[in-house]
């Protein structure tokens, strides 16, 4: 891939933070809602609630890992396609 | 070409897609999703109260406290003293049932009593390290902090001890044990 330039490195870097804080956002009410029942009886967290807790971000995280690598793959695949395309475009401009 | 799409940003959005779009596209998300983004960076989490990160050994002692082993080992101890209590209190009020001599001498009494407190604690001591050992195992395992829990660990150990003497023994020790369980359980959280 080329080099970025600076304003693109920033986007990069702003895109990252945005993209952190959502999925942590989300994370967070998807294991709550999924892991902890509405009932309030003890301020500690239960062995069963925290057994849960455990695996359900490890799932989060994992899906998030592997959704990105699939999306990456679905738009080189894009990226490769259109460039075919264009090759096969100009010669026929060409000629 | 890389300078203007980066200010396309601000407006356009309306012209037709180019190929340097899809291949600005493509470099910024490789960098943010793919393998070249900065994993190598402490992942620090955004929201939530900020508090001090808790230390390592904060974290295991913790982790070592909630683990299903000492939960065990704790309630093996409790149940031996508590057992061990139960069985001196009952020896120095009828320290005789087991043997039918009329008039028990102290050191007779005494002798009784060191009994019982080990039999009666080993007992308890069982029957609370199994319990609570089950009862974690089973809680680690479902993942889910129910009544339930307490319920189908009851049944189990109910039904082990009973078991030792027939069949019949052992189911009714198992509905039994269940339902002291989910009762005390049930105290505990509710009452």
């Amino acid at each position: 891939m080329a080099s970025l330039n600076e304003a693109q490195l920033k986007l990069v870097a702003d895109l990252e933070i945005e993209m952190m804080a959502d999925m942590y956002n989300r994370m967070t009410m998807t294991c709550q809602k999924k892991c902890i029942p509405p009932r309030y009886n003890d301020a500690e967290l239960a062995k069963g609630e925290a057994v849960c807790i455990d695996r359900c971000v490890a799932k989060y995280l994992d899906i998030h890992d592997r959704i990105g690598k699939k999306l990456t793959a679905m738009s080189q695949q894009d990226e490769a396609t259109m460039k075919k395309l264009q090759s096969q475009m100009q010669p026929q401009q060409q000629s | 070409m890389a300078a203007s799409s980066g200010n396309t940003m601000q407006g356009e959005l309306n012209r037709t897609l180019r190929p340097a779009d899809v291949t600005d596209f493509n470099s910024i998300i490789g960098n943010v999703i793919g393998e070249k983004g900065k994993r190598q960076q402490v992942f620090v989490p955004f929201g939530g109260i900020p508090q001090p990160p808790k230390s390592k050994e904060e974290i295991m002692i913790a982790r070592a406290f909630e683990s299903c082993t000492f939960k065990a080992t704790a309630s093996c101890v409790i149940g031996f003293g508590i057992g061990g209590a139960f069985g001196l209190f009952t020896a120095g009020i009828d320290p005789m049932s087991t043997m039918s001599t009329e008039t028990p001498t102290t050191k007779m009494v005494l002798r009784e009593m060191k009994l019982r407190t080990i039999s009666y604690g080993k007992n308890f001591a069982m029957i609370g390290c199994l319990f609570a050992g089950t009862e974690c195992l089973l809680e680690s395992y479902r993942g889910k902090t129910e009544l339930l829990n307490g319920t189908l660990s009851g049944g189990f150990v109910g039904g082990i001890i009973g078991l030792r003497a027939g069949v019949k023994a052992g189911l009714l020790g198992a509905a039994g044990f269940a339902l002291f369980s989910t009762a005390i359980d049930y105290y505990m959280r509710h009452g």
